[in-house]
């Protein structure tokens, strides 16, 4: 770290929030490029957020963190937050290590891909991702006129049925491979979303936050160096409050550290009852 | 889907949520009560395989066990070694159901994955079908259905065995998936639940290969069953109990309110109290244990249910999920 050699391969976002307009900009490009269908037209009532989370077909949402100041605050206290989230394509990825297909992958921009052929719709990715990301595309959501299938990104069939498929954000792998930036890093107006290599970024987010700093600005970087089991995030965040705040856990734990404990306990307790069956069997005769 | 189903609760720690002037709990609590994790899927076609592989790994162990002396535990043999083949078979078919479509199950043999536990699940399900199947033909033959010479087929010591590990490992295994999730209930019952399930799928194959003794066998085997399978409950029991401890808050989602009280009837009083008192009784014989093991049987199915749906109602609230158990 610190400095501004790449050594390593990945590509990922920075997405400084203390940029973002709240524009949803990113969101729309998300869903045009991606063929993603819309949200719906539901009013949430919370803010000017109407997309909530990220979902099978919903890659990138902005929040909008809406605080009034406390009555006995000056009205300076007031906060107004926006930050476009989306998946995080963790070093150490909860959803990647749970697929039993192999459908979700690391490819070669060290990004966590879902290929959409070979899932099967088992979701076990769901709720093995730390973040709430990742979730089946409800058939319901699948709507063949559109064209979302159409470009083979997408298992038709496996989409028509029960269940659907797993569906996140891919990083814009098409684009990658055509040496284009990501849509939503394309679309973003600010520049609050920054696309490129991983080491590059945390150089430059890290300046950011020592310049935040020296204005007097609480910011941090969210998932750089954080000593958590999901390891860093490809797609890293600068926030000026609580993770909490703004939807994101503030001690993420990958899922699979707990099989140890898990597979002992059961051969222990498996063990004991057949420890038991024996005696029974056994005793009186 | 509506934001407003949770209002701020004023004994919440975080900041914001108790200032009592009409807005919405606020983002430095939790980001409008949003759900921070994503719900796991899983209906009645994964509760019914929790379910069916904990019986079928259990009869697994029994096999083992009566195979330790097969002409003394001929009754427990047999009905175990039917078992386990019934269930072996009919698990890949609930599981194929939960996937919509036959063909995707195929994409689960692509690849061995020892980091995936449903991969090594779908793995063990398959390596459990040989021995289950060399045995059930092997019982067969014994049994007259077959002929004479296939009984001589199975290599006993070595299927025994394996029928033995990879049934404790089903029966557990399923416990080890959902805790190692990051929902927030079974994260934190990551040595409970795969030893729950262990005694659930114990407790219950004693049950149904005891139901079956009492129409066929000998009452000694079916005593002897019984004693087991008490003793496996009661493990069920206290790791239940020791886990209600354990996860405090956590574990609201599966201890609280209607589903807390599911558990409680079904699995805690009618499928593990009743059925030991029934056993107390001095008389009703075979029809009791009949009873005892529909009991038991419909609270090991109660267990699996609350399990998966508490699962979902905890991946449902944000503070949990914001820091998640180690």
């Amino acid at each position: 770290m610190g400095s501004t050699t790449a050594v390593t391969v990945a590509n990922g976002f920075f997405t400084d929030t203390t940029l973002c307009i709240g524009c949803k900009a990113c969101e729309v490009a998300c869903k045009q490029w991606n063929q993603l269908p819309a949200d719906g037209y539901e009013f949430s009532g919370s803010s000017y957020d109407n997309t909530l989370e990220l979902g099978g077909t919903t890659w990138r949402h902005v929040a909008f963190v809406e605080q009034a100041a406390p009555p006995d605050a000056p009205a300076a206290d007031t906060k107004w937050l926006m930050m476009s989230d989306v998946c995080k394509h963790c070093t150490n990825a909860g959803c990647l290590e749970a697929c039993p297909t192999g459908a979700i992958i690391r490819n070669e921009f060290e990004d966590v891909f879902i290929q959409p052929d070979i899932c099967n719709g088992c979701g076990y990715c769901v709720p093995s991702c730390p973040f709430g990301v990742v979730d089946l595309i409800a058939p319901a959501n699948y709507d063949a006129s559109r064209g979302f299938v159409s470009d083979g990104r997408t298992n038709d069939d496996a989409t028509q049925h029960h269940g659907g498929v797993a569906g996140k954000c891919t990083l814009c792998y098409d684009r990658q491979k055509l040496g284009l930036t990501p849509a939503c890093a394309k679309a973003c107006p600010t520049e609050s979303i920054q696309f490129g290599n991983v080491d590059e970024l945390h150089v430059r987010a890290k300046q950011r936050v020592e310049t935040l700093q020296a204005r007097g600005v609480q910011a941090y970087l969210y998932g750089v160096d954080d000593n958590s089991t999901v390891g860093d995030l490809n797609a890293f965040f600068l926030l000026t409050d609580a993770p909490a705040a703004y939807n994101l856990p503030e001690r993420p734990v990958l899922p699979s550290t707990r099989q140890a404990a898990g597979y002992a306990a059961a051969a222990m307790t498996a063990a004991a009852l057949a420890l038991a069956g024996w005696a029974v069997f056994r005793s009186g005769d | 889907m509506s934001t407003a189903q949770l209002p701020p609760q004023p004994n919440d720690s975080d900041r914001g949520a108790s200032r009592g002037d009409g807005l919405p709990a606020h983002a430095s609590a939790t980001y409008y009560e949003q759900p921070l994790l994503k719900k796991p899927h899983w209906e009645w076609a994964v509760i019914t395989y929790l379910f069916l592989g904990g019986i079928m790994g259990g009869s697994g162990m029994l096999v083992m066990i009566a195979d330790e002396r097969p002409e003394r535990e001929a009754d427990l043999a047999r009905s175990a070694r039917y078992v386990a083949f019934v269930l072996a078979s009919a698990c890949p078919l609930v599981l194929i159901s939960h996937l919509g479509r036959p063909e995707r199950f195929l994409n689960m043999l692509r690849i061995v994955k020892f980091k995936s536990v449903m991969s090594m699940g779908v793995w063990g399900l398959i390596a459990y079908t040989g021995p289950a199947s060399l045995a059930a033909a092997a019982q067969l033959s014994r049994d007259g259905v077959l002929p004479k010479w296939i009984d001589a087929l199975e290599p006993r010591p070595v299927m025994k065995l394996l029928q033995g590990i990879i049934g404790a490992f089903m029966a557990g295994y399923t416990g080890v998936l959902i805790s190692a999730t990051a929902i927030p209930v079974w994260g934190k019952g990551k040595r409970y639940i795969p030893a729950i399930s262990v005694c659930s799928g114990f407790a219950g194959a004693c049950a149904l290969n005891a139901a079956i003794v009492a129409l066929s066998g000998s009452d000694r085997t079916r005593h002897k069953l019984e004693r087991l399978e008490l003793i496996a409950s009661t493990a069920e029991f206290i790791l239940l109990e020791r886990f209600r401890r354990h996860a405090g808050p956590l574990g609201e989602p599966m201890y609280g309110g209607a589903r807390g009280r599911k558990l409680r009837t079904f699995t805690e009083i009618g499928g593990i109290i009743a059925p030991a008192l029934l056993g107390c009784l001095p008389f009703g014989g075979r029809a009791k244990t009949l009873l005892a093991g529909a009991l038991t049987l419909a609270g090991g199915y109660v267990l699996r249910e609350t399990f998966i749906e508490s699962g979902k109602d905890s991946a449902d609230d944000p503070r949990a999920a914001s820091r998640q158990p180690e």
